[in-house]
């Protein structure tokens, strides 16, 4: 498992690597050269330039210049943003990355068990009228146009049922005087959620694991999982945080609820072919002649051993669920990678353009490094042979 | 190999499948349309679908009976619009899934046929083309230059081919050249070039061009994307369509102009959607393993 | 005393698109407590249909189109599906004609046998069922620290052993073995069959052993049925039906496979292949096959009748010449000559 997840680290940042060089390159290759733009731009004063002509190397070779662009961005120097001067590329994408972070996690977290379910669901009532709906239905929503399909929500849910906030990231009337800046809510809301789910993870594991789902374990897991949610908005509220974080999660609803409506259908399809595979092997069929009730042969046989497919193209989907992430963000105003990167490209604001698609590509090696550990947890035959085990 | 016709009656019993081609030539017959309103019935100054404009009405205005489906906020005819983007919309999608394809087949069977160093190379280029975000890069890239309606199309291809699908037909090739009739052709004296060519990508291709319906609904909906962006220089297309009247800040007031995008986006969603499920119904006719036993 | 498993004219068809397959036709037998039964037969004669009829385990497209099968009385085919979950593994347990499969590849092979003892006996705890995963490891013979491994990283002989081990995880009454040897190679085949047998005897369990191979079936049955395209052509005890075959069929088949201890014979084959199940032969189905067909052959489906007792056969003309000895009978019997007629003074 250990030379597993090394080699794998390796290879990932091999293709960082390679990814920036690409990025370096492509927009060298663009006509008006980004140095050029860099320096012929009015909003930076004459000063700063000259530090910027040292810093980008630009007195030096290309080869030069491409190393010297490599070093500034492990060193975290990715210059200084036009349309925000004179905030460092840096801060910005910094202040923005956990945001998309989160709503990027909450959106595919759900979007792969709303799919996983579902697709579960309809393998095992293959033919029926619900094996038809969801597929079509889920198509539908696949395939729709997304900045549309947001539209339309924003419309329906924030506008008319006036339900949830109309877009951006908070409300700004409740948050004029907060003792807190938004950055700083968030970022106890990002410690304390995760705190809490690693802690409900555990909870449900000790209980529930493999065999142990008991009536009377099933309870005290319950039990104990609420009792550890209402600690952690107890000491929220004590904080004078909880309105806060309330409003927070409020305006992150719809785009989450929007995210997952489109892609739960790519995780359900795939589940549902993969599935189809799985209900013809053999342990299928010896699980129910050991007599084992029917959703236990759905969940732990066929649909456990069909996750793995799944999951691959999870992996694969990662860069595609990247683009419907930033239309998201532009869509719903939510200020992180995705926007920035949309803002700044059409504000011909290139240092942030570069740095916030660089950034998408780390933040995707590393959601791909995770998956790919995840899958080797998954499947004990990866890790043993380093390969996925050939079906069959 | 099985025959067209065995295929074909394996198709037939997928109803997503029929449903979506069903779809398609509905879209079909649409699209093919144009040409004849515009050349009888329809006055190419007013139903023009880029620089046309009816001084008869305040724009936009809601459906009438000249304009069945209403004009956009500057006078163009939505349906006009809706029809002559039709035919392009099928030609982008297929311009640029055919290039997909014929790219992803060509380098799958190569690199399936002659292993070592090609292999090696490909895959590593397809897993970092993997991890592109193309549609965040092609905004970058498109605020810089103004992609044009053919060079997208040929980018959208080339940079797909490079990508996954070469794995996944490489897998398939790979399955190809272990029969036994693969050896049976090399003992015979076949050539590289007429072994890949007469026996590999022949079985690759079924594959392929399941891979080719799911490329065209990728297609279109980068297109559309991109299109509502403004980032693209394409004079009219259904994502165009949007982004007008997005622009004009039309899309505020929803229910009130629904003409406007309602057309459209259901355009849209029902033509890409279509490409999938006839995908889906292909899968059915290549992966025996799918089909009802 | 009723015996275990009865099938009463039990008849079973495939629907297809080409029409209705006739997988099993009018099938009689009984099986009675701590009996083997080898049901022998070619490939796609039914054998098979008949183990996932009895585990009412058929595919969606399959119908009962006649007949019973009664379980310790009961027709498994009126039981609610709760009732046919506790008669699964607890009375009927299976091993699988690809019992390399049949191991769920992501969970520990201890997990999955401990899944089945927890099951069927809730009283049971955890840690006890592990016990027994223990001691079955044992008694198959796998060294027990493997019973926390995952399925690959066992051998092909190894799973066999750890299937067995499962199936007498619940102290079934009977087990159904379906092909269990076929995947292995004959020396692991031989040693794993004796010992199925020799643990089979010490807790006196039913077992139905399934092969094509005549000398799998002649080695561990004390009783042997013969299928021939989903219908029982010959039914008797193993030594009589292996000494004496009766139905031209059988005797082909015994002529078909070398006998190591026996006399020197030709391998002969059977002539043609097995009838096309959605429209078989008029008559008897192995009238075409057959070289003692006469005219009624083809025209009369010969009945069920015992030729001597505790011998059945459907044949208008069956094998007269006795005594030809043709297989390898059970070696191991003739050192315990009392279980010969286990069988007859259990039932």
């Amino acid at each position: 498992m250990r030379r597993y997840v090394l080699s794998r680290l390796g290879q990932v940042i091999l293709t960082l690597l390679i990814y920036i060089t690409l990025v370096y390159f492509l927009l060298q290759a663009m006509p008006g050269d980004i140095t050029q733009m860099y320096l012929a731009n009015p909003k930076v004063p004459q000063a700063a330039r000259e530090e910027l002509r040292k810093q980008l190397g630009l007195d030096q070779g290309v080869v030069m210049q491409y190393l010297t662009y490599v070093k500034n961005f492990f060193r975290g120097e990715l210059g200084v943003s036009f349309s925000h001067y004179p905030r460092p590329v840096w801060d910005i994408l910094m202040e923005r990355l956990p945001r998309t972070f989160v709503l990027f996690l909450t959106a595919h977290v759900l979007s792969f068990y709303v799919g996983y379910v579902m697709g579960r669901v309809i393998a095992w009532r293959r033919g029926r009228v619900v094996d038809y709906a969801a597929t079509v239905v889920g198509i539908t929503f696949w395939t729709a146009f997304y900045p549309l399909l947001a539209l339309v929500l924003i419309w329906i849910f924030a506008y008319t049922l006036r339900l949830l906030p109309l877009n951006q990231f908070i409300e700004p009337k409740l948050w004029q005087g907060a003792p807190f800046s938004a950055n700083t809510v968030f970022g106890y809301m990002v410690y304390g959620g995760g705190a809490v789910a690693i802690g409900l993870f555990l909870i449900f594991y000790a209980f529930l694991r493999g065999l142990k789902r008991t009536r009377r374990n099933v309870a005290l897991a319950w039990l104990s999982g609420s009792v550890l949610v209402a600690v952690a908005l107890l000491a929220a509220s004590r904080a004078g945080l909880l309105v806060y974080i309330w409003d927070i999660v409020n305006h992150m609803v719809l785009p989450v609820c929007t995210l997952t409506l489109i892609s739960f259908a790519g995780t359900m399809l795939l589940m549902r072919d993969s599935m189809l595979e799985t209900v013809q092997e053999d342990y299928v069929m010896a699980a129910h002649a050991k007599g084992l009730p029917d959703t236990i042969v759905r969940d732990r046989y066929a649909a456990r051993t069909a996750i793995l497919p799944t999951v691959t193209s999870l992996v694969l989907s990662l860069a595609s669920s990247m683009s419907g992430g930033l239309v998201t963000e532009t869509m719903f105003s939510w200020p992180g990678l995705g926007q920035v990167l949309f803002h700044s490209a059409l504000a011909n604001d290139y240092p942030l353009a570069t740095g916030a698609l660089a950034f998408t590509g780390v933040f995707l090696l590393i959601a791909h490094f995770v998956a790919d550990i995840l899958y080797a947890v998954l499947d004990p035959r990866i890790a043993y042979t380093g390969q996925p085990a050939a079906e069959g | 190999m099985r025959g067209l016709s065995q295929n074909w009656a394996v198709f037939r019993e997928s109803r997503i499948g029929m449903l979506g081609l069903i779809v398609i030539l509905l879209f079909g017959v649409f699209g093919a349309l144009w040409p004849i309103m515009i050349n009888t019935v329809w006055d190419p100054l007013i139903y023009h679908p880029v620089v046309g404009f009816d001084p008869m009405l305040l724009h936009p205005s809601p459906p009438t009976k000249a304009h069945l489906l209403g004009t956009d906020p500057i006078g163009r005819d939505i349906l006009a619009q809706l029809m002559f983007s039709t035919g392009r919309e099928f030609l982008l999608g297929v311009l640029s899934a055919l290039i997909t394809v014929v790219i992803g087949t060509v380098i799958g069977t190569v690199a399936a046929y002659y292993g070592g160093f090609t292999d090696t190379f490909f895959m590593r280029v397809a897993d970092i083309m993997m991890l592109f975000p193309f549609i965040p890069l092609l905004v970058v890239v498109g605020s810089m230059v103004r992609l044009t309606f053919f060079p997208f199309a040929i980018i959208l291809g080339v940079l797909g081919g490079f990508g996954g699908i070469t794995i996944i037909l490489k897998a398939q090739a790979l399955s190809v050249k272990v029969r036994p009739y693969i050896d049976a052709a090399r003992v015979a004296g076949g050539s590289s070039f007429h072994i890949i060519r007469a026996h590999i990508i022949p079985n690759v291709l079924p594959l392929s061009f399941l891979y080719m319906m799911f490329n065209v609904t990728g297609a279109i909906l980068s297109e559309a994307t991109l299109s509502f962006f403004g980032v693209l220089n394409i004079d009219m297309s259904w994502g165009m369509m949007i982004h007008t009247a997005e622009a004009a800040g039309y899309l505020f007031d929803f229910g009130k102009y629904w003409w406007l995008w309602l057309p459209s986006g259901l355009a849209i969603t029902l033509f890409c959607a279509a490409f999938y499920m006839v995908g889906r119904g292909l899968d059915e006719v290549v992966n025996p393993r799918l089909r009802k036993r | 005393m009723d015996p275990l498993l009865k099938l009463d004219d039990f008849t079973m068809h495939y629907r297809t698109k080409a029409g209705w397959v006739q997988a099993v036709d009018g099938v009689t037998l009984s099986l009675a407590r701590g009996q083997a039964l080898g049901l022998v037969g070619e490939s796609g004669c039914g054998k098979t249909s008949i183990a996932m009829s009895v585990m009412k385990l058929l595919p969606y497209n399959s119908k009962v189109v006649r007949g019973r099968i009664l379980f310790e009385g009961r027709d498994i085919y009126s039981m609610t599906d709760g009732e046919v979950r506790k008669m699964r593994w607890k009375g009927v347990a299976m091993i699988f004609q690809a019992a390399m499969n049949s191991l769920n590849p992501v969970y520990r092979v201890g997990n999955q046998i401990v899944e089945a003892i927890v099951t069927h006996e809730p009283e049971t705890s955890e840690e006890e069922a592990w016990a027994r995963v223990r001691s079955l490891f044992e008694l198959v013979g796998i060294p027990k620290e493997r019973m926390y491994h995952y399925p690959h990283e066992y051998s092909g002989g190894m799973k066999q052993r750890a299937v067995i081990a499962m199936a007498l995880a619940c102290n079934p009454k009977m087990i159904i073995a379906d092909e269990p040897t076929t995947a292995l190679d004959v020396i692991v085949q031989d040693k794993i069959l004796r010992e199925m047998d020799q643990i089979r005897r010490k807790i006196n369990m039913s077992m139905i052993y399934i092969s094509h191979d005549v000398s799998v079936i002649a080695e561990v049955s004390d009783v042997v049925a013969v299928m021939y395209a989903g219908k029982l052509v010959e039914l008797g005890q193993a030594d009589d039906v292996f000494k004496r075959p009766r139905h031209p069929y059988t005797y082909a088949l015994m002529r078909a496979y070398p006998s190591i201890l026996g006399e020197k014979h030709e391998l002969a084959t059977i002539p043609g292949e097995p009838p096309n199940l959605l429209d078989p032969p008029s008559g008897c189905r192995f009238h075409p096959r057959c070289d003692r067909a006469s005219a009624e052959c083809s025209k009369a489906d010969p009945m069920w009748r015992e030729i001597c007792p505790g011998h059945y056969c459907t044949c208008h003309n069956p094998v007269e010449i006795g005594g030809t000895w043709v297989g390898q009978v059970r070696s191991g019997k003739a050192a315990d000559g009392g279980d010969q007629l286990g069988t007859s003074s259990n039932s």
